[in-house]
């Protein structure tokens, strides 16, 4: 007896186009898995995904899915979301989709805190295009727009999409599966927007002149640049300057959640007498 | 609260897997401490290459290599299911050896006592 | 304001449904009429009073308005609602439509039914943010890349603000695609009165969207008929399947197969063009004795009729043909109007976009036209001076 995914998954797509050794499989599994633990009917989720090798997520998983235009994930989530409440919407996307072209909406979903769980496959490059430099492609590696080595600064994924307002902010690798189900898991019960960087590996693409060729070489580099929340908030600046905490980074409970404050909306008007006023919320400002 | 229709497995059976799935990624095998799987060659598999199970008995059923497959490939029996073996010193010499071989099991490699 | 006690309207003497109302609050009113109960936009003048009405309508009946931030989220935002199953629409200006442009290309691709109000100001670029043109009738055309068949009405009178956005919403459903209801600064900020059917009217002539009622395994959202739109049908309800803008198959899966993709983008244009009975709709107006015919839309008809009348005062014997579907276009009729007539004048607030069309259609050069791009309306005098100038 084992885990049976394939009631998970559309069968008739398999085996994925996903290269081999890509941890975009690790986190389906780890999704999947998160999805049957908490015993959430098929019918109630809605996959969103964008474009690149992340985008084609939502086609595996047997769902109610869509594959959206470059970046949107988190405005058409929002309205699947905002049209259905009580329906689960997840989105699953990659680092560029998320932060280069799309880090308007992300950073919109997270002020809103809509509750949306947002999955970025963090790979660190642009993988389906082959190579190009993403917001958070280290400086120095080779990609194929800046072979010289790319010289873009990076930014922190978790700190940017906290700061924006979401309330749950969680990082881990594929490198440790188990530890990613839980946070999956987390993260689909927060009631908020709820956000998870998922370390992955492209050695195909990242991997391939930044010496990493292989997957577990792509893998071990992930594991080196890692460190756990606990020992991070030990450590110097000049400790952390390498590493990316992992674990769940923020969790605030205490925030109101976009489709109640819109009920409020709802029920003002319905009732011609009340209005929304700056009584109604702690912060005025 | 499991939702899923369990898969029928092999009776009996620790750990098990769908060759034709296998991309002979070597993530399986780098995630077992307990050197049970390996690589082995296989010309008509993706890279050549394809994962085999060389020491069944020695299984822990910690479940990295499932947990790990990006690709559906490989299965672990439940703990309710079977009884696991226990981590060794030979099992984990055996894995050091696979890794140091490039995920393959050396074809001279004599087991520790 | 919107939300005043009036604005249902009331029922006048003849039992037709009066109303004082701006004109963008009527297509607010129209939507919400017509069971849309899901708006996303952006703020972009002269279009913002749309948002602004049925910000305040829609939570009245339990339906959500969104700001969001930026045009493309306003549209993306709408899009994912109607996947989703509910009504929608997202209204903007010229400007707006061009962000929206890749978007408005997946809703094509994916079937997905959504009304887009555009009331056009002059153009392009930033242009003239208050003031009217008739700019982006060539754009909703082709808005963006690709083959597929655009529907793009354009209202012309105020009335028509309300009525044209009813039958956009038919449209979207009965076509799954989105539908263009074009306004512009003129009639888009009028503030009159307006006769429009009842509310039973429009819920009698509302046709819902298709779906399908047998089991999951069965379905296939794509494989329809060769001229048909695609039956989605709303998630959550025990149907799951795949919406992307990518070739697909039946299900809705990527795929490349050749004869696959040959009959996909065959599709989504013989859906339409095998139903144009369906969407058309022209005004025709004093053109069985006319010698001269006037060719004109949106709110320069209005200055239009006028100056037909104004001419006919004057013995001058000419007729308005006024297309309210813009695309596709009426190209039969307007082939046979121009077989029967030989003085054909266009009148447009732009650089002549339909007038390609209509050249086209009746397979001639020497259309007159009269065009303005400046931002100010036509007078009847502009026209019947011009009438005068070339015929």
């Amino acid at each position: 007896m084992a885990f049976n995914y394939d009631g998970y998954l559309r069968m008739e797509k398999m085996p994925t186009l996903w290269c081999w050794g890509c941890g975009d499989g690790i986190v389906l599994k780890a999704f999947v898995r998160a999805v049957d633990d908490l015993g959430y009917a098929k019918d109630d989720i809605c996959v969103v995904s964008g474009i690149g090798c992340s985008g084609r997520f939502s086609s595996y998983v047997d769902f109610n899915t869509i594959h959206t235009t470059h970046g949107r994930t988190v405005a058409f989530a929002t309205g699947v979301k905002l049209a259905n409440p009580t329906k689960k919407v997840v989105i699953v996307t990659g680092d560029g989709d998320a932060f280069a072209i799309g880090g308007n909406h992300t950073i919109h979903g997270a002020r809103r805190n809509i509750d949306l769980t947002m999955i970025v496959i963090q790979n660190f490059i642009y993988g389906l295009t082959n190579s190009q430099t993403s917001p958070t492609t280290p400086q120095g590696m080779w990609t194929v727009t800046q072979k010289i080595g790319n010289i873009d600064p990076t930014f922190d994924a978790c700190r940017l999409v906290e700061a924006s307002g979401a309330t749950f902010v969680a990082r881990e690798a594929v490198t440790k599966p188990k530890k990613l189900e839980k946070i999956f898991k987390q993260a689909l019960e927060h009631k908020g927007f709820s956000y998870v960087d998922a370390l992955t590996n492209c050695h195909i693409n990242l991997g391939r002149k930044n010496k990493m060729v292989a997957a577990m070489d792509t893998l071990d580099w992930i594991d080196s640049i890692t460190t756990t929340k606990k020992k991070w908030d030990a450590m110097s600046k000049e400790e952390r300057l390498n590493l990316l905490p992992t674990g769940i980074l923020h969790h605030d409970d205490t925030k109101d959640e976009y489709c109640d404050l819109y009920q409020m909306v709802i029920d003002a008007h319905q009732d011609n007498r009340s209005k929304i006023t700056q009584d109604d919320f702690e912060k005025k400002i | 609260m499991s939702m899923s229709t369990q898969l029928a497995a092999p009776e009996n059976t620790p750990v098990w897997v769908d060759s034709a799935r296998c991309k002979a990624c070597d993530i399986c095998v780098d995630a077992c401490p307990a050197g049970v799987l390996s690589m082995k060659a296989d010309p008509q598999s993706t890279l050549g290459a394809n994962i085999e199970i060389v020491a069944i008995d020695a299984c822990i059923g910690c479940s990295e290599c499932e947990l790990s497959c990006p690709d559906f490939a490989i299965y672990v029996a439940t703990k309710q299911e079977f009884k696991f073996a226990k981590l060794t010193d030979s099992s984990k010499a055996r894995q050091e050896a696979i890794n140091e071989n490039g995920y393959r099991l050396p074809t001279d490699y004599k087991e520790a006592n | 304001m919107a939300s005043d006690a009036n604005s249902q309207g009331k029922i006048n003497a003849d039992g037709k449904r009066e109303i004082v109302m701006v004109g963008n609050h009527l297509a607010a009113l129209a939507a919400v009429d017509s069971g849309c109960r899901f708006f996303g936009g952006y703020p972009i003048t002269p279009s913002t009073e749309v948002m602004e009405a049925i910000s305040d309508f829609l939570p009245r009946v339990g339906g959500t308005c969104i700001q969001m931030e930026d045009e493309i989220a306003g549209i993306a935002v709408a899009i994912g609602a109607s996947m989703s199953g509910v009504k929608s629409m997202t209204a903007t200006s010229g400007p707006g439509i061009s962000l929206k442009a890749e978007n408005l290309g997946l809703a094509q691709m994916a079937e997905v039914p959504l009304v887009v109000v555009d009331v056009m100001r002059g153009g392009p670029s930033t242009g003239l943010p208050t003031r009217v043109s008739q700019g982006d009738i060539s754009q909703v055309k082709t808005p963006s890349h690709g083959d597929y068949k655009s529907i793009a009405l354009c209202a012309g009178t105020l009335a028509e603000c309300y009525t044209e956005t009813v039958r956009a919403f038919n449209l979207a459903d009965r076509f799954m695609q989105p539908v263009f209801v074009l306004l512009d600064a003129t009639l888009g900020l009028m503030h009159a009165k307006a006769v429009l059917p009842t509310i039973e009217e429009v819920e009698a002539g509302i046709i819902p969207r298709k779906t399908f009622d047998g089991s999951n395994e069965d379905y296939r959202p794509y494989g329809v008929e060769q001229d048909e739109a695609a039956v989605l049908n709303p998630m959550f309800q025990g149907y799951r399947y795949h919406f992307t803008g990518l070739h697909h198959d039946a299900k809705g899966f990527p795929t490349e197969e050749i004869e696959t993709c040959r009959k996909l983008i065959d599709r989504l244009f013989r859906k339409v063009d095998e139903h144009l009975d369906e969407i058309e709709l022209n005004e025709e107006y004093m053109l069985d004795d006319a010698e001269i015919l006037l060719i004109g839309y949106g709110s320069a008809a209005l200055g239009i009729k006028e100056a037909v009348n104004r001419l006919r005062a004057e013995g001058i014997k000419v007729g308005m043909f006024r297309p309210i579907t813009m695309w596709p276009s009426p190209e039969k009729r307007m082939h046979e109007l121009g077989q029967k007539f030989d003085k054909v004048l266009s009148i447009e607030l732009n650089m002549g976009q339909y007038l390609d069309e209509i050249q086209r259609c009746m397979g001639r050069l020497d259309i007159e036209k009269l065009i303005k791009v400046n931002g100010r309306p036509f007078s009847p005098k502009d026209i019947t001076d011009k009438v005068k100038e070339v015929f």
